[in-house]
C-alpha cells in the first residue's frame, strides 16, 4: 500500500470510464482546432457532412483496433509485433510505431506553440510555450498512466461545460445560408474530407495500443469503451465543424488556420460576453495536452517495451527534451506544415494506423490457421 | 545506551537502596515526593510511596493510600492475613482500592509510572512494586472550539488531555465496537498516542497501516499532532495536507462512522483523521446540521472561494496584461484610467499587495492581543486608502486582493487554506509570463499532482477520480440524510450500509397507509 511509487507500467490498471475519457480527449485533441479548415478545403459547405462520414469511417477503424487488441489482452503492440513476426521483423515494425508516436508528439507540440505565437501572444518566442508545455508533459508522464487517466476524469466535465457554453453562445450567430446548398453532395470531396478526418482523428488512435487492452481493468468490455470514446469524441468535432461552416462560411473556414478559434471570437452576448476566445482556447489547451501526453506515452512506453525496460520513467526526461527540441525543427515553417499535413501526412498516417494493424491481424490469422491444421 | 540499561534494572528487595537509586536517577527533583511509611503489626512493614507533585491527584492519594484510618483497618486486615506469604498481593487487593493498579518490576516502568501521574508503592523485602492510577492534574476545561466554530451544533472542543478527549468521543458513540489503542511515542517525551476506530466499519488494512506507520516513528519528542502528521503522511513533498485535523468531537465521531481512524495525541486538542480526501477540507460539521439544500449552496460557495483564492489575482494579471479584449470596453477604460498613475506592471503590483496582506495576516496571529487594534487600523489604511492615493497600486487591485483574502478564509480546512495561499503565488508568476495559457498549464499540473496523491492507500481525489457515482451524495452536493444510505466506498468496502430510513412522507400519505 505504501511503496507503489515505482509501479511497473504493465501493472497499472485504469478503469473503462477513464479509458473512454482519454480516448475522447485524444480524438478531440488538435483535431477540433484544425480539422474544419481541412474539411472545408475539399468539401466546402458540406464539410460537416464530410466530418460525419469521417466519423462513421472512424468507427470501422476503431472496430479493427478492437479486434486486434482482443487477440492480445495482456500485451502492448510492441510486444506482440515481435511475438507475431519474430524479432528481426517485429522490432523494426515496432520502431515504425514508435517513430509515428514521436513525430505525432513533436508536431502537436509545434501546433501548440504555433497557435500561441500566431494567435494569442505574438511577442513571446515559440520556445517558451513549447518548453513549458513539454515540461507539463514530462511531469504528467513521470506521474504515470493512472494519474493521467484520473486527471482526464476530473477535467472532462470542465471540458464539456465550456464546450456547451461555447455552443449555446454561438447559436444566435448561425446563418443557415452558409451551409446551403446542402444537396450539392459530390462523393469525391466528401470522401477525401472523410479521409483527412480519419487521418487526423482516428488513425492516431493506434498509440492506444500501448494501453489497450493490457492496462484496462475489465478487458472484456474494453472494446465498447474504445468505441464509445471515439463516437463521443467525434460528435464534438462534428458540432464544431458545423458551427464553423454555418457561422464563418466555407470560404473563411478554409483560409483560416485555426477556424474554431476564430469562431469563438464571434461570441457576443449583450455586448458584455464578447471576445472570450482565450477562455475557449483553455479547453483546447486541455485536449491538446492529452493528445501530446498520449503520443509521448506511446513513444516512451514503446521504447521501454522495445528494449524490455521494466519502467519507462527513466526515459521520460530525456525524451521530453528531445521532443521539445525536435518540435522546433519538425516543421521549418507554417507553409511547410500546411503542405506536409495535406500531402505527406495522410499516407503516413494510413501506413502506420491502418496498414500496420492490418498486417499484424493478417499474420495472426495465418498463424492461427496453421496451428489449426 | 548505558543510561537505558540502568533504567531497565530490576527493582531490588531492599527499600533503602531503591529509594536511594530513585533519588539519584531523578536528580533529587523537588517535585518527586517520596514518603516512607510503616504499618502492620508492631509497625513491622516498611513501605515507600512515590509520586509526582502536580501530576498525581493528592486527594486520591490521601484518601486511599495514606489515610491513617484506612491504614489501621488495613493493618488489622493484614494481621489477619499474616499467614499469607505475599504481603504485596494482600496490599494490592485491599489497600489500593483504586480503579486501576498494576505490578511493576523494573525501574524503567517505575519512572514511566511516576512521571505520568501514577503513584508507586514499594515494599521492604519485595522486588516488585505497585503502580496505582492516580492521574489528576490541572487542565483546561472543555471549551468552545476556536478554529472550527459553528452556528448550529455542539459547542464543545477537545482539550489537551488525552483521556478527556477519548471520553468525549465515547460519549458520542456508545458502541462496544469503538476500540481504542494507546501507545507511547517519543523516546524522551513518552507522549501517549491513541488510535480510535469502530471495529467492523473501519478497514482493517488501514488500521494495520496506521499502526505500522506509528511504530516506525523514532523521535525524541512529540509535542503536537503535527509531528505525527509529518512523520506518517504518504507524500513527503506536497503542498497539500493528506491528513486532516479537527478539534471537534462531533467531527471525529462522524469520521469514525465513515470508517476512518482517529489519531489522538496527548497534549493537543487537534486530532488527526486518516485517510483524508481532498473533499474533506471543504466540508464542515455544520453541513450536516443545516438542511441539505442550504448546505449544498454553502458548499458551492466554498468551491467558488477556492477558485478565487487560487487564481483570482492570477486572472487579474493575465487579463490586464495579455487579454484586455475580454473586458467590456467601459470596464477596460475605467481600469486603464486607474492604472494610469501606477508605475508597476500588474504582476509586481499584485505581488506587493499579496505580500503585504500575508504580512498583516501573520502579524494579526502573532502579535500580543492588546496591540491588535493598532495593527488593524494601520493595515486597513495601508492596504486601503493610502496605497491607492499614493499611486502605488490601483483601486481595482485592492479589490482583487481583498476578495482573494476573504475567499481563502472560507475554505474550512485551515491546512488546505494555507496550501492554496502558497500555490497562488506560483500561478501568479505563470499568469504574468504566459497569460491564460500559463494558468491552464498550472491548473493541469495541479490536478495531476492532486491525482497522484494518496492518503493511507485511498486516492486523494476520490470520488472525483477515480469516479465513484455513489459517493457523490456527499461531495459537492450534500443530499438529505435519508438519501445518504451508504458509507464512502473507497475507505471501506465491507460495511457499506449506513441506514435504512426512507424518505419522510407527508402526513396524508401516512394516513392512507394507516387506513390500508
Amino acid at each position: 500500500m505504501t511503496g507503489d511509487g515505482f509501479e511497473m507500467t504493465g501493472k497499472v490498471q485504469i478503469s473503462l470510464r477513464q479509458f473512454t475519457v482519454l480516448v475522447m480527449f485524444y480524438s478531440i485533441g488538435t483535431t477540433i482546432l484544425v480539422i474544419p479548415a481541412a474539411l472545408a478545403a475539399t468539401a466546402k459547405q458540406n464539410a460537416w457532412i464530410a466530418a460525419f462520414a469521417g466519423w462513421l469511417l472512424s468507427l470501422i477503424i476503431t472496430a479493427l483496433y478492437v479486434k486486434l487488441g482482443s487477440l492480445f489482452p495482456r500485451r502492448s503492440i510492441v510486444q506482440y509485433a515481435a511475438l507475431l513476426t519474430g524479432g528481426w521483423i517485429g522490432k523494426p515494425i515496432s520502431l515504425l510505431f514508435i517513430f509515428y508516436s514521436f513525430v505525432g508528439a513533436a508536431t502537436v507540440l509545434y501546433y501548440m506553440g504555433n497557435f500561441m505565437t500566431t494567435q494569442v501572444m505574438p511577442e513571446t518566442p515559440i520556445e517558451a510555450f513549447i518548453v513549458l508545455f513539454a515540461g507539463l508533459v514530462v511531469f504528467g508522464l513521470r506521474l504515470g498512466l493512472e494519474v493521467l487517466a484520473r486527471t482526464a476524469e476530473i477535467l472532462f466535465p470542465w471540458f464539456v461545460v465550456l464546450f456547451v457554453v461555447l455552443t449555446i453562445f454561438l447559436l444566435p450567430e448561425i446563418e443557415m445560408k452558409n451551409i446551403r446548398p446542402v444537396a450539392e453532395i459530390a462523393f469525391k470531396p466528401i470522401l477525401s474530407g472523410a479521409i483527412s478526418y480519419i487521418s487526423y482523428s482516428s488513425l492516431p488512435l493506434i498509440v492506444f495500443f500501448m494501453i489497450f487492452p493490457a492496462n484496462l481493468n475489465r478487458k472484456r468490455e474494453a472494446g465498447k469503451a474504445f468505441l464509445i470514446g471515439t463516437l463521443v469524441g467525434g460528435i464534438f468535432v462534428i458540432i464544431v465543424t458545423f458551427l464553423c461552416i454555418s457561422i464563418l462560411g466555407a470560404d473563411f473556414t478554409e483560409r483560416n488556420m485555426f477556424p474554431s478559434y476564430a469562431l469563438a471570437k464571434k461570441i457576443n452576448i449583450g455586448n458584455f460576453v464578447e471576445r472570450v476566445e482565450i477562455l475557449i482556447a483553455g479547453i483546447w489547451f486541455m485536449t491538446i495536452f492529452f493528445k501530446t501526453v498520449l503520443y509521448a506515452y506511446g513513444f516512451v512506453a514503446g521504447l521501454a517495451h522495445l528494449f524490455e525496460c521494466e519502467d519507462y520513467r527513466p526515459l521520460v526526461l530525456p525524451s521530453g527534451m528531445i521532443l521539445a527540441a525536435s518540435s522546433l525543427v519538425v516543421y521549418p515553417n507554417v507553409v511547410y506544415m500546411l503542405e506536409f499535413d495535406s500531402t505527406v501526412y495522410v499516407p503516413f498516417s494510413f501506413a502506420i494506423g491502418l496498414a500496420l494493424p492490418l498486417l499484424l491481424l493478417l499474420v495472426a490469422g495465418l498463424i492461427r490457421k496453421k496451428r489449426n491444421h | 545506551m548505558k543510561n537505558n540499561d540502568t533504567k531497565a534494572e530490576p527493582i531490588k528487595e531492599e527499600l533503602k537502596e531503591n529509594i536511594q537509586k530513585i533519588k539519584q536517577d531523578l536528580g533529587g527533583s523537588d517535585d518527586i515526593i517520596i514518603r516512607e511509611i510503616t504499618f502492620g503489626k508492631d509497625d513491622s512493614a516498611h513501605a515507600a510511596i512515590i509520586y509526582t507533585d502536580g501530576l498525581a491527584d493528592k486527594k486520591l492519594i490521601t484518601d486511599f493510600i495514606l489515610d491513617s484510618q484506612t491504614q489501621k483497618s488495613y493493618a488489622e486486615e493484614l494481621d489477619r492475613e499474616a499467614d499469607r506469604d505475599n504481603l504485596l498481593e494482600a496490599l494490592k487487593a485491599l489497600a489500593l482500592n483504586l480503579g486501576d493498579n498494576k505490578e511493576i518490576a523494573d525501574f524503567r516502568s517505575l519512572y514511566n509510572a511516576i512521571l505520568s501521574g501514577e503513584t508507586v508503592l514499594l515494599l521492604e523485602g519485595y522486588s516488585v512494586g505497585i503502580a496505582a492510577s492516580t492521574r489528576g492534574w490541572k487542565d483546561r476545561s472543555v471549551s468552545e472550539p476556536v478554529a472550527q466554530s459553528v452556528v448550529r451544533g455542539p459547542q464543545e472542543g477537545f482539550t489537551e488531555t488525552l483521556r478527556t478527549n477519548t471520553s468525549m468521543i465515547r460519549r458520542k458513540i456508545k458502541d462496544p465496537n469503538l476500540w481504542l489503542e494507546t501507545m507511547q511515542i517519543g523516546k524522551v517525551t513518552k507522549t501517549d498516542v491513541a488510535i480510535m476506530y469502530i471495529k467492523g466499519i473501519v478497514s482493517d488494512k488501514v488500521v494495520e497501516e496506521v499502526r505500522a506507520r506509528l511504530d516506525r516513528i523514532d523521535i525524541d519528542g512529540v509535542l503536537e499532532s503535527g509531528y505525527i502528521e509529518e512523520l506518517i503522511q504518504d507524500e513527503a513533498f506536497s503542498p497539500f495536507p493528506t491528513i486532516n485535523n479537527t478539534e471537534r468531537p462531533d467531527n471525529v465521531a462522524a469520521e469514525l462512522l465513515e470508517g476512518r481512524v482517529a489519531i489522538l495525541v496527548d497534549g493537543t486538542p487537534f486530532v488527526l483523521i486518516v485517510p483524508t480526501l481532498f473533499i474533506s477540507f471543504f466540508q464542515t460539521a455544520e453541513d450536516y446540521y443545516q438542511r441539505a439544500d442550504i448546505s449544498t449552496l454553502l458548499r458551492f460557495i466554498r468551491f467558488i472561494s477556492l477558485f478565487i483564492a487560487m487564481v483570482g489575482p492570477a486572472l487579474y494579471i493575465a487579463i490586464t496584461t495579455f487579454h484586455q479584449e475580454l473586458l467590456p470596453t467601459q470596464l477596460l477604460i475605467s481600469l486603464a484610467a486607474q492604472r494610469e498613475g501606477v508605475p508597476f506592471p500588474a504582476f509586481i503590483e499584485a505581488l506587493m499587495m499579496e505580500v503585504t496582506f500575508e504580512v498583516l495576516r501573520e502579524a494579526g496571529i502573532r502579535m500580543p492581543r492588546p496591540i491588535g487594534q493598532a495593527v488593524s487600523i494601520v493595515g486597513t489604511l495601508v492596504i486601503g486608502q493610502a496605497a491607492v492615493e499614493a499611486g502605488i497600486v490601483s483601486a481595482s487591485m485592492v479589490i482583487v486582493v481583498s476578495i482573494t483574502a476573504i475567499s481563502s478564509f472560507v475554505i474550512t480546512g485551515y491546512s488546505m487554506a494555507i496550501s492554496v495561499r502558497m500555490i497562488r503565488f506560483v500561478i501568479m508568476g505563470l499568469a504574468a509570463a504566459f497569460g491564460i495559457f500559463g494558468i491552464v498549464v498550472a491548473l493541469i499540473a495541479l490536478v495531476m499532482h492532486l491525482c497522484s496523491l494518496r492518503s493511507f492507500g485511498v486516492p486523494y481525489m476520490s470520488p472525483f477520480a477515480p469516479f465513484v457515482p455513489a459517493d457523490h451524495k456527499d461531495t459537492i452536493f450534500r443530499l438529505p440524510h435519508w438519501a445518504m444510505s451508504t458509507r464512502p466506498r473507497l475507505i471501506n468496502q465491507r460495511n457499506v450500509n449506513r441506514e435504512q430510513t426512507s424518505k419522510p412522507t407527508k402526513p396524508a400519505d401516512r394516513n392512507n397507509q394507516g387506513r390500508r
